[in-house]
C-alpha cells in the first residue's frame, strides 16, 4: 500500500524533504550516527580527554611495561610502558583522517568515472568500465602494500595509496545509477525541452545519484579505516602518529601475548570495531531509507481468517442453471500494517457456476485484485480475512488448514498470473514449471507420460514441442501469456482465476489469447473469474460482471444489464469514461476526483465524493446492497425500492 | 508563414544497430524502427498514429523532435529542413516543438518541485526578463492546465499529486514553451479509465484555444475519434493506410488496419463483432519480409505481395494506402 | 551469444588482465622511490657473486623500456639498444621461465619458496570458503524465510558485527584464545611431526588448520549471510514465487526449487567481485597465525625489506586472483540461463 501523504494546504511553503527527520526515524542510522559522533568528540578534544601526553616518556620506568588496568592507567600500559587509553584516545585522530581523507580521493575518482561512463555511455563508457573491470579483479590490499612499501610509509602516503586504489566500487555503483537515471522519462523530457547536457547532469542526474553516493561513502570510509588499520597491524604506519592498527601491531610482535596482557590486544581492536560498526550500520539505515524493501514477502505466514459478523443470509447470483462450483458469501478483507486496519474488501458476495465466465472489473485500487487473491488465500502476509466464506465442493477455502487448501490449490483452482509480470521463474524452463505442477498434484503420474502431458499442453496453447525446453526470457510476451495458461489447465481444475491476463499485451495479442482463453473455457468446461479493468474486454467475453468500487460491490448483473441498463451511477459514469470505436464522434467524460484511499474511507457511500447525483443521505449512510431483477444487484441509495 | 504544412516528413528512416556494439562484435544487422515514412501535417492539425508496439511510432515521434537522429530523409518544419541541426538551432527547435510522455510517474523529476519542474524550460531557453515574469508565465501554465489556484501547487512535489495531476503538470511545462506541434505519446495509457477523458478533452481544448497542431500516438483510436483530423496506421516502421478519421474507421481499406481495427474491444456486449485475428506476432524489424512486409501475415496475400513492396495509393484525395490488392481501386 | 562466444571473451579478458598486472608488477618496483632492483643490490645480506648474478640476471645495466633510457618519456635516449635487451624483456622473459628472482631472505630461488606455500594458501581460502559460503548461505536463506522475526534481527545483528571485525583483531582474540586451550600458536605442523603416522600428521594439520579457518569462516560467512539474505526477501517477493505457492507447492519446495538458485546469482557475483578482497583477509589470517602461505609471504617481505619475495608474492597473488575470478564468471553462466542464451 501506498504512503498517504496529507494534502498541502493553499500556498504552502515548499516541503522539503527533511533529511534529519528521515534518517533520525530510522534506528539503525541513528545508532550509527551516535556512535559516530561519540568516535568524533573523542578525537577533536584527544588532548582534554588522555589523561597523559603520548609523545612523551617522562617518569616511565621498566617496570611500566605491560601492566594490567589499574586507576593510575585505565587500561593499563603497552609495550614501552606507555598509557593505552592516552593512545587509544589519540589513535581515533588517524582513523578518522585516513578515512575520511582517503575516501575523499575515492569518492571523487569513482564519482567522475562513473558519471562519465553512464552519462556518455558508449566508448567513453566501455574503456572506462574495462578499466575499472580490470581494476576491480586486481586484490586492492596487497597492492597497497607493496606500494606503501616501497614507499615511505607516512601518514599521507598511505592516505593517497588507500583513496586512488579505492574508487572501483564507487565508480560501479555511480555508473549504474547513472545509467538508471539516464534512462528515466523526465531525463528525456529535459532534453525535449532543449536542456543541455551540463543543465541535464547538475538538474536531473546528480541530485537522484548523489544520495546513493552518499551511502556509498560511508561505506568507503569504514572499508579504508580497516585498510589503514590492517597496513599498520602490517608494520607499514606512520612512526610519527599513533593508530590502533600500529598499537596491535607493537603489541602483538612485541610480546603480549606471552605475558598475557589481553588489555595490550583487546583495546584498540575495540576502537577499530567501533567506528566501523558505527559507519556499517549508518550505511545500513540510509540503504534501508533509500531502498525501502517490501514489508513481507511471500512465503510469510498470512494472518488467521475469523468472523466479523454474524452469519448473513446468502447471495444468490447467476441466472445459470448450472451447479453453483465457487460460492463467495460476504467475504471481507483486511490490511493490517503498525495496528492500522484498512478495509480493502467488505462484504462482496457472488456465485460462480460450471462454465460461467464472471468479469471482475474496477479501477486501480478498488480491491479487484484483493477479492482474488484472497480466494485461495494468496494474500499477503498483512492481508487477512476478516469475514465471510468461500465455498468449493463444500469446503470453506477460507476455513482450510494450509496443507489442505495447497492440495486444493491449482487442482481444483488455478489462477492465470499476468504473464508480463514475472510469473515465470526465469532459471527453470518453461515444461520443468509444468511438470513440477503436475507433479504436485498427481506425484505418481508417470514419468514417460510426463513429457507427453507437458507437451500435449503447450499444443493446447499453441506452442510447439520444441519450446518446452525454453526458458522464459527465450519466449515473446503472447507466448509466455500462453505458456502461463498452459500451466494453469495442468491439473484439470475446475475454476480457473484469470488476473488481467492481458494487460500488458498488444491488441492482436490480447485478442489471441483471448480467444485461447475463450475457446478452452468451452473446450474444458471451465468456469473463470476474469479479472480486468478493460469495459471492452469484459463486453465481449462474460456472461455476468461484478463491479467494484472502494473494496464493496457497486453493481452486478448479467453483461448486457451492466452495459445496457446500469443502475448505479458509478456504472454509468464509467461507461461515459469509456472509449468506443463504433462511435468515435462521441465526447468522453470522465469522473472526477479519484478512488477513495483504503485507509481513509468516506463515511457513508464510498463513490459519494465523486457521485454526480450525490445527495445528503449518501455521505452519512452506506448503501445496502439491493436486489433490482433476479440477476441485478446494486449498492445504492437511489435504487432503493 | 513559409509553407502551408508544419512539418513535412520525406522518406524518413531511422536504423538502429541490432545488439550490442561491443569492440569485438560487430554485426552488420540493422533494426528498421522507421522505414520510409512520408507525412504532411498541416498548420493547427491533428493527427493520430497508431499501430502495435514495435511499429516505430515511438521512435518516429523522438525523431521528429531530434532526440534521435535521422538515419535518411527529411524532415521540413515550417518549410524549414530542420533533419540535421548542430545543438544551437537544435535547441531553437524544441522551443517549437514539445512532447508529452506517456508515463506521468516517471516523467517528472521526483526531486523537483512543481514550479521547478514548469519554470525549467523558460530558463533553459532564456524566456521571461525576471523570476517575476516567469512565475507569472509559470501560473498561468498551470492554470492553463487545469490546476487552479496554481498557487497551490507550485510548491509541491510530484509523488503529492494523482496521476492525472501530474500528466497536467507535464501538459503545463511543455505549453510554457507556447509551442506550433505537440507531439503526445499515449498520454493517458498509464492513467485510470475514470480520469482518462480529462485529460484527452484539455488537449483537444488547448489545441482549439491555441491552434496548434498535435500528433497523437495512441493504441487506442476511440479516446481522440472525436478530435483527431486524420489517422495513420502504422507496421514495421512504414504508415499501412493514413486519411481522415471516418475514412479510416468505416471505410478501413489496407488488411493490416482492418484486422488492428477489428480487436480493438469495444465496451457493446450486443455487438459482438467478428474479429479478424491475426496469427503469430509481429515480425523481428531486423529481418524484415520480403516484398510487402505484412504478407506472411496477411489473411488475402497473393503471390505478387511475396516480391513487391506496395507504395501508398490514393483511395480518394486524403485516404491512402499501401496495398498492391488496392493498387487500381476506384 | 552462446556459451563458447562468452568463455572465449572471458578468458581474453583474463589474459589481458594478467599481461596487466605483469607490466604493473615491473613498473611498480622499477618506479618507485625503493627501486628495489637497484637498492637491492646494496643489500649487506647479499654476497657479490650473487649481487653481480642479479646485475645480469635483471639486466640492470640495459635501459627499462626501449629507446626509453629511464622512464621519463620526455627524455628520449637513443635508440641504440637491442630492442629484446631491455630490462622490461628480461623481466618478462625471466617470467616465463618461472624465474622470479632470489630471495634476500632465504637466498633462494623465490618461486620455490612461493610454490609450497600457494597450496597452503589455497587450502586455507578453500576451506573458509567452502564452509563461510555453506554456513552463510544456510543462515542467510533461514533468516529472510523468517524476516521480521527475532531469528531474522538476530542475524542481521550478528552479521553486521561480524562484519565490522578488523580480521587480523579476530584472528589474535582466537588466537589468545586458543594458545590456553591447547591449539598450536603457529605454522601448519608441530616440528618433527614428519616422522609420526599420516593419520597423526593430519590430525595435526587440522589442529593447525583449526583457527585460521574459524576465523576466516567467520568473517566471510557474515558477509556471505547478509547478501544471500537480501538477495532471498528480493526473490520471495517475486511473482513467479506467488505462482509457486497458487501451484500448492510447500515451503520447503518453494525454497528448494525456485528461491534458492535465483538467490544465489548475487553471491556468485559478489564472491566473484570479492575475491580480490578476500585475498585481503587471507593476508591478516596468514600474518596473525604465521601460517606459511602466499599472504605470510607478502607479510615477512614487507617486515623483512625482501624485494623479490614481495614483488613475487604480489603477482601471484595477483593472477591466482584473476584466475579465480574467471572461474566464477564462468559458475555464474553456468547457473543462470540468460547469459547463455541471452
Amino acid at each position: 500500500m501506498n504512503v498517504q501523504l496529507t494534502e498541502s494546504s493553499p500556498a504552502a511553503p515548499v516541503q522539503r524533504v527533511n533529511y534529519w527527520k528521515i534518517v533520525s526515524r530510522n534506528r539503525v542510522a541513528l545508532l550509527g550516527i551516535l556512535m559516530i559522533a561519540v568516535a568524533v568528540i573523542v578525537a577533536l578534544f584527544a588532548p582534554l580527554i588522555a589523561r597523559y601526553d603520548p609523545k612523551s616518556s617522562e617518569g616511565i620506568s621498566s617496570s611500566d611495561v605491560y601492566n594490567p588496568p589499574s586507576a593510575k592507567h585505565w587500561l593499563g600500559t603497552d609495550d614501552v610502558g606507555k598509557d593505552i587509553f592516552t593512545n587509544f584516545v589519540y589513535g581515533t585522530r588517524v582513523s578518522l583522517i585516513v578515512g575520511f581523507f582517503a575516501s575523499f580521493i575515492s569518492i571523487v575518482i569513482g564519482g567522475i568515472i562513473g558519471l562519465m561512463a553512464g552519462f556518455y555511455g558508449g566508448r567513453v563508457e566501455n574503456f572506462l568500465m574495462r578499466f575499472t573491470d580490470i581494476m576491480l579483479v586486481i586484490p586492492d590490499l596487497p597492492l597497497i602494500v607493496v606500494i606503501v612499501a616501497l614507499t615511505k610509509a607516512s601518514l599521507m602516503n598511505i592516505i593517497f595509496v588507500i583513496g586512488i586504489f579505492g574508487w572501483t566500487t564507487t565508480a560501479r555503483i555511480v555508473r549504474s545509477q547513472t545509467l538508471a537515471v539516464k534512462s528515466r522519462k523526465f531525463v528525456l523530457r529535459a532534453k525535449a525541452i532543449g536542456a543541455g547536457n551540463w543543465h541535464i547532469v547538475i538538474h536531473h542526474i546528480l541530485p537522484l545519484v548523489l544520495p546513493i553516493m552518499v551511502v556509498n561513502a560511508i561505506l568507503v570510509v569504514s572499508s579504508a579505516i580497516l585498510s589503514e588499520s590492517t597496513l599498520a597491524f602490517i608494520g607499514l604506519s606512520d612512526p610519527t602518529a599513533i593508530s590502533w592498527g600500529q598499537m596491535l601491531n607493537f603489541a602483538f610482535s612485541r610480546g603480549a601475548m606471552s605475558v598475557g596482557a589481553w588489555w595490550a590486544l583487546v583495546v584498540p581492536g575495540f576502537g577499530i570495531v567501533w567506528i566501523v560498526l558505527a559507519l556499517t550500520l549508518l550505511g545500513n539505515g540510509l540503504e534501508q531509507i533509500l531502498n525501502p524493501r517490501l514489508e513481507s514477502h511471500h512465503l510469510m505466514p498470512g494472518r488467521p481468517s475469523f468472523q466479523s459478523e454474524a452469519e448473513a443470509a446468502p447471495v444468490k447470483t447467476g441466472k445459470s442453471t448450472a451447479p453453483v462450483l465457487l460460492d463467495v458469501q460476504n467475504l471481507s478483507v483486511n490490511y493490517v500494517s503498525d495496528g492500522k486496519v484498512a478495509q480493502a474488501v467488505r462484504n462482496v458476495s457472488f456465485q460462480l457456476h460450471e462454465g460461467e465466465l464472471i468479469g471482475l472489473v474496477g479501477e486501480s485500487g478498488c480491491g479487484k485484485t484483493t477479492l482474488m487473491m484472497a480466494l485461495t488465500r494468496l494474500l499477503p502476509a498483512a492481508g487477512e480475512i476478516s469475514n465471510g466464506h468461500v465455498i468449493f465442493h463444500g469446503k470453506d477455502l477460507a476455513a482450510l488448514t494450509d496443507e489442505e487448501l495447497s492440495n486444493l490449490r491449482w487442482s481444483g483452482i488455478s489462477v492465470v498470473f499476468q504473464g508480463a509480470m514475472n510469473a515465470l521463474n526465469p532459471v527453470r524452463t518453461v515444461g520443468d514449471q509444468i511438470e513440477e505442477a503436475i507433479l504436485k498434484h498427481i506425484p505418481h503420474f508417470p514419468p514417460k507420460a510426463l513429457s507427453a502431458r507437458v507437451e500435449e499442453l503447450l499444443d493446447l496453447v499453441g506452442i510447439s514441442a520444441e519450446h518446452k525446453n525454453h526458458f522464459p526470457h527465450q519466449y515473446s510476451g503472447g507466448m509466455r501469456q500462453r505458456a502461463i495458461i498452459a500451466m494453469a489447465l495442468s491439473c484439470n481444475p475446475q475454476v480457473v482465476i484469470a488476473d488481467e491476463p492481458t494487460t500488458a499485451l498488444d491488441v492482436m495479442i490480447q485478442a489471441q489469447i483471448l480467444e485461447l482463453l475463450d475457446e478452452l473455457r468451452k473446450k474444458l468446461g471451465l468456469a473463470v473469474l476474469f479479472v480486468t479493468h478493460d469495459l471492452g474486454i469484459v463486453a465481449e467475453m462474460c456472461d455476468s460482471v461484478l463491479v467494484m468500487y472502494g473494496g464493496v460491490t457497486a453493481e452486478y448483473a448479467d453483461v448486457d444489464t451492466i452495459y445496457n441498463a446500469p443502475r448505479h451511477p458509478y456504472t454509468q459514469e464509467l461507461l461515459k469514461a469509456f472509449p468506443d470505436l463504433t462511435k468515435p464522434e462521441r465526447r468522453l467524460t470522465s469522473i472526477p476526483g479519484s478512488p477513495p484511499k483504503l485507509d481513509a474511507l468516506p463515511p457513508g457511500c464510498r463513490f459519494a465524493p465523486r457521485c454526480p447525483v450525490a445527495f445528503e443521505r449518501c455521505s452519512k449512510e452506506a448503501p445496502a446492497l439491493h436486489r433490482l431483477g433476479e440477476n441485478h444487484l446494486a449498492s445504492c441509495h437511489l435504487v432503493e425500492a | 508563414m513559409t509553407s502551408e504544412f508544419i512539418l513535412e516528413v520525406k522518406g524518413l528512416k531511422k536504423y538502429f544497430q541490432a545488439g550490442s556494439s561491443g569492440w569485438f562484435s560487430k554485426n552488420g544487422k540493422q533494426v528498421h524502427a522507421v522505414d520510409d515514412i512520408h507525412l504532411q501535417l498541416k498548420h493547427g492539425e491533428v493527427i493520430a498514429l497508431v499501430g502495435e508496439s514495435g511499429c516505430g511510432k515511438s521512435t518516429l515521434a523522438l525523431t521528429l523532435l531530434g532526440l534521435e537522429e535521422a538515419t535518411a530523409g527529411q524532415i521540413l518544419f515550417n518549410g524549414q529542413d530542420v533533419t540535421h541541426l548542430a545543438d544551437k538551432e537544435k535547441k531553437e527547435m524544441r522551443r517549437k516543438i514539445q512532447m508529452v510522455f506517456q508515463d506521468p510517474y516517471e516523467s517528472l523529476n521526483p526531486t523537483q518541485t512543481i514550479q521547478e519542474i514548469v519554470v525549467e524550460p523558460l530558463v533553459v531557453h532564456g524566456i521571461g526578463a525576471n523570476e517575476t515574469e516567469r512565475l507569472e508565465r509559470t501560473k498561468k501554465a498551470l492554470e492553463d492546465s487545469g490546476l487552479k489556484p496554481a498557487e497551490t501547487y507550485l510548491n509541491r512535489f510530484p509523488h503529492q499529486l494523482s496521476g492525472g495531476q501530474r500528466q497536467r503538470v507535464v501538459i503545463a511545462s511543455a505549453l510554457a514553451l507556447e509551442p506550433q506541434l505537440l507531439v503526445a505519446d499515449e498520454p493517458v495509457s498509464m492513467l485510470d479509465v475514470s480520469i482518462r477523458a480529462e485529460i484527452i478533452n484539455l488537449l483537444a481544448e488547448l489545441q482549439k484555444t491555441r491552434g496548434i497542431s498535435v500528433i497523437f500516438i495512441t493504441h487506442d483510436l476511440g479516446t481522440v475519434g472525436f478530435f483527431a483530423d486524420r489517422v495513420a496506421v502504422m507496421y514495421l516502421g512504414r504508415i499501412v493506410e493514413i486519411g481522415g478519421m471516418n475514412d479510416v474507421l468505416k471505410n478501413t481499406k489496407h488488411p493490416y488496419s482492418q484486422a488492428l481495427l477489428s480487436v480493438i474491444p469495444v465496451p457493446n456486449p450486443r455487438l459482438r463483432r467478428k474479429r479478424i485475428i491475426l496469427q503469430g506476432e509481429t515480425p523481428n524489424p531486423v529481418n524484415l519480409p520480403s516484398g510487402c512486409r505484412f504478407h506472411p501475415r496477411c489473411p488475402i496475400a497473393e503471390e505478387k505481395c511475396k516480391q513487391q513492396d506496395p507504395h501508398l495509393f490514393n483511395l480518394n484525395a486524403t485516404h491512402q494506402a499501401a496495398c498492391l490488392l488496392l493498387e487500381n481501386y476506384q | 551469444m552462446n556459451r563458447w562466444h562468452l568463455l572465449q571473451k572471458k578468458a581474453l579478458w583474463s589474459l589481458f588482465t594478467i599481461a596487466f598486472v605483469i607490466v604493473l608488477n615491473f613498473f611498480l618496483f622499477r618506479v618507485l622511490p625503493g627501486d628495489p632492483a637497484r637498492a637491492g643490490i646494496k643489500d649487506p645480506r647479499l654476497t657479490p657473486e650473487t649481487i653481480e648474478a642479479l646485475r645480469t640476471r635483471f639486466g640492470l645495466d640495459k635501459p627499462v623500456i626501449n629507446c626509453f633510457k629511464t622512464i621519463n618519456p620526455l627524455v628520449l635516449g637513443a635508440c641504440d639498444v637491442n630492442p629484446l635487451e631491455t630490462q622490461f624483456v628480461i623481466y618478462v622473459k625471466n617470467l616465463f621461465l618461472g624465474d622470479l628472482g632470489v630471495s634476500y631472505y632465504y637466498n633462494r630461488p623465490v618461486e620455490d619458496i612461493l610454490k609450497e606455500r600457494l597450496w597452503n594458501t589455497i587450502l586455507l581460502i578453500g576451506l573458509g570458503q567452502i564452509l563461510a559460503i555453506l554456513i552463510g548461505m544456510a543462515y542467510g536463506i533461514f533468516a529472510a524465510w523468517k524476516a521480521r522475526t527475532v531469528i531474522d534481527y538476530g542475524a542481521l545483528i550478528t552479521g553486521l558485527i561480524a562484519w565490522s571485525l578488523p580480521t587480523f583483531w579476530l584472528g589474535i582474540i582466537l588466537l589468545f584464545w586458543g594458545s590456553s586451550h591447547g591449539f598450536p600458536i603457529s605454522g601448519k605442523s608441530t616440528p618433527g611431526m614428519s616422522s609420526y603416522p599420516l593419520m597423526m600428521q593430519i590430525g595435526d594439520l587440522a589442529k593447525h588448520l583449526f583457527l585460521p579457518t574459524v576465523t576466516y569462516t567467520i568473517v566471510y560467512m557474515a558477509e556471505y549471510m547478509l547478501i544471500m539474505r537480501s538477495s532471498l526477501l528480493d526473490v520471495l517477493s517475486e511473482d513467479y514465487i506467488l505462482t509457486a505457492k497458487a501451484k500448492g507447492l510447500s515451503v520447503f519446495q518453494i525454497l528448494k526449487d525456485h528461491a534458492l538458485k535465483n538467490g544465489m546469482l548475487p553471491l556468485v557475483t559478489v564472491i566473484a567481485i570479492n575475491l580480490g578482497y578476500t585475498v585481503g583477509g587471507v593476508i591478516q589470517i596468514e600474518s596473525v597465525f604465521s601460517w606459511p602461505g602466499l599472504g605470510g609471504a607478502l607479510y615477512e617481505a614487507v617486515n623483512r625489506t625482501d624485494f623479490p619475495m614481495l614483488q613475487g608474492a604480489f603477482l601471484l597473488i595477483a593472477v591466482s586472483v584473476v584466475v579465480a575470478n574467471f572461474i566464477a564468471d564462468l559458475t555464474y553462466s553456468y547457473l543462470d540461463p540468460r547469459v547463455q542464451t541471452g
